[in-house]
């Protein structure tokens, strides 16, 4: 699968869809990506939609945590989304599913953040 | 099951997908579970990042050696590089520790790669290089193994 990032906005946040490896290779270019459209639309929320992410490790970690540390500054919130068990092991592991939940639907997610009109 | 392996590649992010590929392939035959291959793959990753980035700081003129053994359903993995070396090996091993958060390092790989093997050890002489030694069991032997002729 090709190693690739979608993001696409909604009412207040940024949905962040990962395809492929998430490793090193690709970070760094994936932060300006995001950090991109974080200035363009100033979202308090993101949430991160792994469905497609066939490989994570501490690289990806990296990513996403430095995302929630800027989304902590405007008080916004990140979750997750589709996790596989293997995905979800790791992101376990490094602490992150303390301070970011894992949804069920980008619905679920803005109907608990209030996003919804 | 046994055999062995090994795979010297230079010390490049790009061989990160060799290195996990190469050890992803060379487990196969015991058909691993997709979950066992994904921890398997991201233990290699952890190791094969630190001794590129850490070890030679991204110098691709150097070159990182990989090693696998099967022995039944006991993997060993051994990531050596002749880089940098680590000063202190237990804070390097400490959760959030990082010597490169301006790369957006979480400082979690060797607390992941421990988390995820049965045995882990960290050898490193500071100035001449590092070894990491990871010892994983895999569950999922193949059932008519000891039957070919
Ligand atoms: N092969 C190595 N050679 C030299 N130093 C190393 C090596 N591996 C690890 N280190 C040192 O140990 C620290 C911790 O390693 P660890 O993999 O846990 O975190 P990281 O690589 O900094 O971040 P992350 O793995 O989360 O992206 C590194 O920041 C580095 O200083
Ligand atoms: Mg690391």
């Amino acid at each position: 699968m090709e190693n690739k990032i979608r993001i696409s906005p909604f009412e207040d946040g940024l949905l962040i869809k990962f395809s492929g490896d998430l490793d090193s290779s690709k970070t760094l270019l994936y932060r300006n990506r995001i950090q991109k459209e974080m200035i363009k639309s100033a979202p308090r929320f993101l949430l991160f939609d792994l469905k497609d992410c066939s490989f994570i490790d501490s690289a990806g970690i990296g990513l996403i945590l430095g995302r929630f540390n800027e989304i902590e500054k405007v008080n916004g919130a990140c979750g997750f989304l589709n996790l596989s068990s293997y995905a979800r092991k790791i992101i376990k592991i490094s602490g992150l599913l303390s301070i970011m939940k894992e949804y069920q639907s980008l619905g679920s997610f803005k109907k608990e953040m209030g996003v919804i009109l | 099951m046994k055999n062995k392996m090994e795979l010297k590649f230079a010390a490049t992010l790009e061989n990160e997908s060799l290195a996990r590929s190469s050890v992803s392939i060379f487990i196969a035959p015991l058909n691993p579970t997709l979950e066992e291959i994904g921890e398997i793959k991201t233990i290699v990753s952890e190791a094969v990042s630190n001794a590129i980035i850490h070890g030679y700081n991204f110098d691709d003129e150097k070159y990182v050696t990989l090693k696998c053994e099967l022995n039944g359903n006991l993997l060993s993995i051994v990531v050596i590089d002749y880089g940098k070396g680590i000063k202190d090996v237990e804070e390097a091993k400490t959760p959030h520790y990082s010597t490169r958060p301006d790369l957006e390092r979480a400082g979690m790989g060797m607390t992941i790669m421990e988390t995820l093997s049965d045995y882990f050890e960290v050898v490193s002489v500071y100035g001449m290089g590092s070894k990491i030694i990871i010892k994983k069991e895999l569950q999922h032997v193949d059932s008519y193994e000891g039957e070919t002729i």
